[in-house]
């Protein structure tokens, strides 16, 4: 596990040293203080126009960050040689793997606590600190769906090239987005049909277990029970994708 | 069979994902059967206007509409099944014609699941006008319309169902059936000169021999019911229609 | 200068062991059977990386891994440093198999042309690798700084990598092959990318790790530095050893010239009977006489003086490892002047 540590260290170096993170994070605090401009025209929805605006930024660029970061992770240190100098030594490569995708989520997970911190402020000041608990809820939940989105660019960019894998993680997204409907879809359709779309909703992530931001625009939290399943739903399904990352990954040879 | 060191590792690798993803699944249906989920449509009905929801479909408010329609369907389906209360079905067509004005099918669908399965015959009205507004051109819908002022629950409004199959018959893409329809109904609403005229031109025009049979016969009573002075000779006293939901 | 490929055929190699039988302790790298094949997904067709290799670098020795370029050097390279997986046969590393992680643990790997993070430092990139080798965080601290000094990058440890030259990467990429002073040194043309003094220095830090004890295994085409440094050279060809030796071994035998220097220009026809073994090369103010077959050394000699040639010096030639590589990798001796003469 120690490697584990140094990879990660590693990863969280690389992510933070990138000016890339560094920016989203500036970004996502002056489009926070941008949405108070809308408030004289939100007609007395301007509290929830904050949390609203305030939860999706923090989501968006963690899932921007994901695409521009996490999808080339592996995949720059392939094409650039630099996993030579990691693999040559003593370090099994699923542990390589685990380094990455926790170096990264760590990172991920530094910038959606500050943005969200930067949003609890925000709230406080207006006087709804009230609402701080359910937004840090949200928060929380929305880290852990950039935790489960990592490890999908990290299997991704284990077998791909950067482009190719930020369409896929990007798609994986998209239908993980939509796996509500696909299970909904299934319960009412007939036979073979219903049946793929149900193997399709258990395959792709089950992101809408992860978005309390409707429950947040009103200030309510959510039962600890949601948490908690949430919370191990994320660690089976990344330990799931990172598993099969390690074993097409250990097949591959690096020319 | 001996496996190599390397296809050992594999294998252990494809075990623990395959544990890993059979609990992910076992836990994403607890989650499904435990907590509350969104039910088709209820997202959408969070949104005050399907126009104000454009914006935020970055230049796809097709397939937006495409999403809202697969779910108005579901939600339609779900809902007929069981209590037949389709409280937010209005609001949704709303936002889905919205984001597809020239939707069709979204008015038809929409417009008779209100009037009957809604029992809400003013929502149906609004859909289809609104359909209308937004196609002025379309034949279909007028036809459609029509026809929904033919089948009103309660009490049909002929008057409107006519000028509606009127309007379809003068559209490229009118069903063949609106002006024998148009005739039919000017004549029951007590119209008797304008669908006259109406029947005259399915016995001139109309392909089906059945048809001109028809249209000459209703001209026939038409002609007599003028010249007695009894309009009971033509028109014709109509069913109510009624909603029944089995 | 015409050198004859392999010289005498080499006594039969002992009977090999079976691949189940466990691995020979003397030996720090050992390959059995090694087959290395890769096959195009789309045409099917198989292309073979290396083939049957059995291979043997005894512990303490310095070994030269030649061949031409996709002779199989890198593949054999690879595989024993975990980043390609042999298609059939065993390889060890120390003792460990090649697919276990841990046989890695003394392994110090330079790979051609290094890469490394640019966004650390190179005390910061040493500490990595020296952890990741398995040192504390406090010896790998202490041991970073001190490699860093000893290839001459230690005035400024902070400095970022992706200000380092071509060079100073290099010397980077040898400080983390031996931060954690490991037992076997596998490097892969560690002299590339640098000047002649680089590449002296990259020559005593091998022979240090020599008296160390370290084994050493590298690949180069800089074959005056292999000749120079290795204890035993091996040959690789289109994916097959081709021969395994000291350099006196490969030498012996390879067939020896004789050089006459003679003064001023000499018009004289070469004899007949000499004509295939003597060549003549004008230079300003001599010529020089090349006899390719030493035994005829005194005929030659005669004739000269009979030609009333005034010899300066006889001088015996012995091929070098580069001409005998050469002459290995073509199948043949050359027997062209104007080649012999590039390569003289």
């Amino acid at each position: 596990m120690n490697a584990v540590w140094l990879i990660a260290r590693n990863t969280y170096r690389e992510a933070t040293r990138d000016r890339v993170l560094l920016g989203m994070t500036i970004a996502g605090v002056v489009a926070m203080l941008g949405t108070q401009i809308l408030q004289p025209l939100a007609l007395g929805q301007g509290d929830r126009l904050t949390v609203d605006l305030g939860l999706t930024i923090i989501s968006m660029l963690g899932l921007l960050a994901v695409l521009m970061v996490g999808t080339s992770l592996v995949a720059k240190e392939i094409e650039r040689r630099t996993i030579f100098n990691l693999l040559s030594r003593p370090l099994p490569r699923p542990l390589y793997l685990v380094g990455k995708w926790a170096g990264l989520s760590a990172a991920l997970w530094t910038v959606s606590g500050l943005l969200g911190l930067a949003l609890c402020a925000l709230l406080t000041v207006k006087g709804l600190g009230a609402r701080t608990p359910a937004v840090l809820e949200a928060v929380y939940l929305a880290g852990l769906e950039l935790s489960v989105v990592t490890a999908i660019a990290v299997m991704c960019s284990a077998l791909s090239t950067p482009v190719l894998s930020a369409l896929y993680t990007l798609g994986f997204y998209c239908v993980g987005q939509w796996s509500g409907d696909l299970r909904q879809f299934a319960t009412g359709a007939p036979g073979a049909l219903g049946t793929l779309l149900r193997v399709i909703a258990d395959l792709v992530p089950n992101l809408p277990v992860f978005n309390m931001r409707t429950l947040a625009a009103g200030g309510f939290t959510t039962a600890p029970l949601h948490l908690g399943l949430a919370s191990g739903y994320a660690v089976l399904y990344i330990g799931c994708v990172l598993a099969l990352a390690a074993a097409a990954f250990e097949s591959r040879d690096f020319k | 069979m001996t496996l190599t060191v390397h296809q050992g590792r594999v294998l252990r690798m494809w075990a623990l994902a395959l544990t890993f993803g059979a609990l992910a699944v076992s836990t994403a249906h607890v989650m499904w059967v435990t907590l509350p989920h969104p039910q088709p449509l209820e997202e959408l009905s969070y949104y005050p206007s399907g126009r104000h929801l454009e914006p935020a479909t970055l230049g796809h408010p097709e397939t937006a509409a495409d999403l809202a329609w697969l779910r108005a369907v579901q939600y339609y389906g779900a809902h007929r099944m069981s209590d037949n209360q389709f409280a937010a079905m209005e609001h949704v067509f709303e936002v889905l014609t919205s984001l597809a004005p020239g939707f069709v099918p979204a008015y038809e669908f929409g417009a008779f699941a209100l009037a009957q399965e809604g029992r809400d015959f003013p929502a149906a009205e609004r859909l289809m006008l609104r359909g209308l507004e937004a196609n002025p051109a379309s034949g279909v819908l007028a036809f459609q319309l029509g026809f929904l002022y033919y089948v009103r629950p309660g009490g049909r409004d002929l008057a409107h169902a006519a000028e509606y199959f009127e309007q379809a018959a003068r559209q490229s893409d009118g069903p063949p059936q609106s002006l024998h329809f148009a005739a039919f109904a000017r004549q029951n609403a007590g119209d008797l000169h304008v669908a006259y005229e109406l029947w005259a031109e399915v016995a001139r025009h109309s392909g089906n021999r059945y048809l001109r049979e028809i249209a000459d016969k209703e001209m026939g009573r038409i002609r007599e019911a003028l010249e007695t002075g009894r309009e009971e000779l033509a028109v014709r006293r109509l069913t109510v229609p009624r909603v029944q939901m089995r | 200068m015409t050198v004859s490929a392999m010289p005498s055929p080499t006594p039969a190699p002992p009977a090999r062991p079976s691949l189940d039988a466990p691995p020979d302790p003397a030996l720090a790298v050992e390959t059995r059977a090694l087959w290395k094949s890769y096959r195009n997904p789309w045409t099917m067709r198989v292309t073979r990386g290396i083939e049957d290799l059995d291979l043997g670098v005894r512990r303490g020795e310095v070994v030269g891994y030649l061949g031409p370029n996709g002779a199989g050097k890198t593949t054999t390279i690879k595989i024993l440093t975990g980043l390609h997986k042999a298609t059939r046969g065993r390889a060890w590393l120390l003792g460990g198999r090649v697919e276990e992680p841990r046989s890695r643990r003394q392994l110090g790997f330079l790979p051609e042309q290094p890469y490394f993070y640019d966004y650390l430092s190179g005390i910061e990139y040493l500490e990595l690798a020296g952890r990741l080798s398995g040192l504390g965080a406090h010896e790998a601290g202490g041991r970073a700084k001190q490699w860093l000094g000893r290839v001459g990058l230690g005035q400024d440890p902070r400095r970022i990598l992706r200000k380092y030259s071509k060079g100073m990467l290099q010397r980077l990429g040898l400080a983390a092959a031996l931060v954690h002073e490991p037992e076997l040194l596998i490097l892969d043309e560690p002299m590339s990318g640098l000047d002649p003094f680089g590449r002296r220095d990259v020559r005593e830090l091998i022979l240090e790790q020599r008296e160390r004890g370290t084994t050493v295994m590298f690949s180069s085409h800089i074959l005056p530095d292999v000749e120079m440094l290795c204890d035993r050279v091996a040959i690789v060809l289109k994916g097959r050893l081709e021969r395994m030796a000291t350099v006196g071994e490969l030498m012996r035998g390879s067939g020896q010239r004789i050089e006459f220097r003679c003064a001023g220009r000499s018009l004289a026809a070469l004899p007949t009977e000499l004509a295939a073994v003597l060549t003549r090369n004008e230079r300003p103010d001599e010529t020089v006489f090349t006899l390719a077959d030493a035994t005829r050394q005194q005929e030659a000699l005669a004739w000269l003086v009979s030609q009333h040639v005034e010899v300066l010096a006889v001088t015996p030639q012995r091929a070098s490892l580069e001409q005998l590589f050469m002459a290995t990798a073509e199948g043949r001796g050359t027997g062209d002047p104007e080649r012999d003469a590039r390569s003289a």
